[in-house]
């Protein structure tokens, strides 16, 4: 059934997927994701970057097209003219900085933006919440952007840090896994968004490593692909979600590699991009995500990714935010 | 995005292509139009039903959405309560068509807790029904389940005996739980209610409501050995439990339940890893009260394990250096 034998990554093949996804404009499914196209953008690009081939798109256009997603409240929205949101001003400063364009917009109009979704007078147990937009959802995924995107322009500090933080722990769970949010059920995705919270906070002190560490272990299934939570379905994104967590918990080795790879491999379509599970179709989601998750055990030729920002080290690096990694538990030794 | 199958390709026809091409040109021109509409900010009810027509077709529009939204706090009928009763009363009967297009779609149960929140009269005890009946299709969906304990906040809120909102709540975890022990959600929500289920009662009571939940966990790790978040529970009910003591207790009638449950399946995975954890454990709260043939059991099962469960092989490894190191035994 496999072509993949020798766990070969198709390298040509997803940067051609990749550059083709502006050309399917035929179908109705290109419509349909314009509201998140920025986000879609930011998945191919880190793909490129990965397999090293940043050049494959043009960066010019990218960036003219990302600025334009800029709104008047400094938020950027998914596509342009379309509302500003925490997901893709989050998606808009990665594009930029991965281009070292991040100079060209006004960082003191996105740390005003963020600032301004931070819930300072409604604590309760001290905890800060967070929102998405003006329209008041919070979550730890916006948690984490908001001290993410400042981290960037190096405002994190004007953040209730403190409170983030208390927000973040009432939405861990007796299993050691994080929700959503306070009471929020387990689940890989906001795992990886609170505990890469929590890392460039500084704050790694608040999570039960071997508790999380164990049940992340667990995620792994018997084809080598993971799960977002106990009982659910093996998926190529959880490659990212899972062996991010577990990398900032200096636990990659909890998890088989090599049956992780072979299980991403097999999820690849021979004419380009990945699916999240074998023989379904490819999309550029989980090309990303999947890329990520084989960098991060670190597959031949693939450069290296920030578990913590899902970018290239090498940009995480060359913008000053890899010193998260100061700030893990000298006891965590890998 | 999702499990979607890949399907054998072939050349569509020009009947398809033109049927496709129509498709997307008439996606495009209503989308279009709601733009332009928002744009210009038009908040008319042609406005409003503009919107409607798209969102159906597309749940994940949020800037159109959001815009809905402006559009209803705009018009003349929001300013009347009635009316907007009336207004926000549709809205969630049209919110309810259109949930199982993608019972997952975050901007939909965001407008859902919007419209709960505008109206003047809302309904929460509705809405609890509603969600039960959504969480008997799909036990496990996390949307359902914040949306459940949003509303729950919601009627405690309003409650004048707060307490007996937990309490049903606890009960509907534990019909969910009896109905399916392996129903993780209701475990979860379960952990959560359980805290101030204990903060209502005094010590005897304390110490009852522990004594059931402990023989329901245990039931629970019967019935399935392999689940893994039954263990986890157990491990959290030694947590919360009042003394040491009280927690070596507990620790023994694990490891008493985990040998009959090697008796019945001697390589059975997760009942090995529970015993190396809860010797471990019990070991460090009561230094000495593991004995050394234990300890050595410990050792052997972790080098067991790293053959019953390879891929995990990291982890047992660890495991091994951590408490040989710390029971100071040969590795």
């Amino acid at each position: 059934m496999t072509m993949f034998g020798t766990n070969q990554l198709l390298v040509d093949k997803h940067v051609e997927f990749i550059q083709n996804l502006d050309k399917k404009q035929d179908g109705l499914e290109y419509w349909m994701t314009e509201h998140l196209r920025v986000s879609g953008i930011y998945w191919g690009l880190v793909a490129l970057f990965l397999l090293d081939r940043p050049q494959a798109l043009d960066h010019e256009q990218i960036i003219a097209y990302v600025r334009g997603c800029q709104n008047a409240d400094g938020g950027f929205g998914g596509h342009t003219h379309h509302d500003s949101h925490l997901l893709y001003t989050m998606s808009s400063v990665q594009i930029l900085s991965m281009l070292n364009a991040l100079d060209q917009i006004d960082g003191k109009k996105v740390t005003k933006y963020v600032l301004s979704l931070q819930q300072t007078n409604k604590q309760t147990n001290g905890q800060t919440t967070v929102c998405g937009d003006v329209w008041g959802e919070h979550d730890t995924r916006f948690a984490f952007i908001a001290m993410a995107v400042l981290s960037f322009f190096n405002t994190q500090d004007q953040l209730d840090t403190n409170g983030i933080v208390e927000y973040i722990r009432g939405a861990m769970n007796y299993d050691g896994g994080f929700g959503s949010k306070p009471g929020g059920e387990s689940h890989a995705a906001q795992v990886y968004t609170c505990v890469a919270a929590l890392a460039v906070a500084g704050r790694l002190d608040v999570v039960d490593r071997d508790r999380l560490s164990g049940w992340l272990a667990e995620r792994q299934l018997l084809c080598g692909g993971m799960n977002g939570r106990p009982q659910k379905l093996e998926d190529v994104c959880y490659a990212w979600w899972v062996g991010s967590a577990l990398d900032i918990l200096r636990r990659r080795h909890w998890i088989s590699a090599e049956k992780l790879v072979e299980f991403v491999v097999s999820a690849q379509d021979e004419k380009g991009g990945i699916a999240d599970r074998p023989g379904d179709v490819a999309d550029v989601y989980h090309t990303c995500f999947g890329i990520a998750g084989l960098s991060l055990v670190r597959y031949p030729g693939l450069n290296e990714v920030d578990p913590v920002y899902c970018m290239p080290r090498s940009v995480v690096r060359r913008l000053g935010l890899h010193k998260w990694q100061d700030n893990v538990p000298k006891s965590w030794s890998q | 995005m999702h499990g979607r199958r890949r399907q054998q390709e072939r050349e569509p026809t020009q009947d398809e292509l033109q049927q496709a091409k129509q498709r997307v040109d008439r996606y495009r021109a209503l989308n279009s139009h709601v733009m332009d509409l928002k744009a210009t900010s038009v908040f008319t009810n042609d406005a409003l039903d503009a919107t409607k027509r798209l969102l159906e077709q597309n749940t994940e529009l949020h800037t159109v959405w959001n815009y809905r939204r402006t559009i209803f706090t705009s018009l003349d009928e929001w300013q009347c309560q009635d009316t907007r009763q009336q207004m926000l009363d549709g809205e969630l009967n049209f919110l309810l068509g259109i949930i199982t297009k993608n019972i997952k779609s975050y901007w939909m149960w965001n407008h859902r807790m919007w419209a709960l929140s505008s109206l003047p009269r809302p309904e929460w005890q509705r809405e609890l029904g509603l969600v039960a009946k959504l969480l008997a299709l799909d036990a496990r969906n996390y949307h359902g389940w914040d949306y459940r304990r949003f509303v729950v906040a919601q009627l405690k809120d309003a409650a004048t005996d707060k307490h007996e909102v937990d309490t049903q709540e606890f009960a509907f975890t534990t019909e969910q739980i009896n109905h399916d022990c392996a129903n993780h959600s209701a475990w979860h929500n379960r952990s959560k209610l359980l805290p101030e289920i204990l903060a209502q009662r005094d010590e005897d009571g304390q110490l009852e409501v522990l004594q059931t939940e402990n023989d329901l966990i245990l039931n629970a790790i019967y019935t399935d050995p392999d689940d893994q978040n039954a263990w986890l529970y157990y491990d959290w009910l030694l947590d919360i439990q009042k003394s040491d003591e009280d927690r070596c207790r507990l620790l023994r009638n694990k490891i008493a339940a985990i040998r009959e449950l090697l008796e019945l399946e001697e390589d059975s995975k997760r009942p090995l890893v529970e015993l190396v954890s809860a010797y471990a454990e019990l070991e460090r709260l009561q230094s000495g009260s593991v004995s050394e043939p234990e300890k050595k059991e410990c050792l052997e099962t972790l080098r067991r394990l790293e053959s019953i469960d390879p891929y995990r092989v990291g982890r047992y490894t660890d495991m091994s250096r951590t408490l040989s190191k710390q029971w100071a035994l040969g590795a």
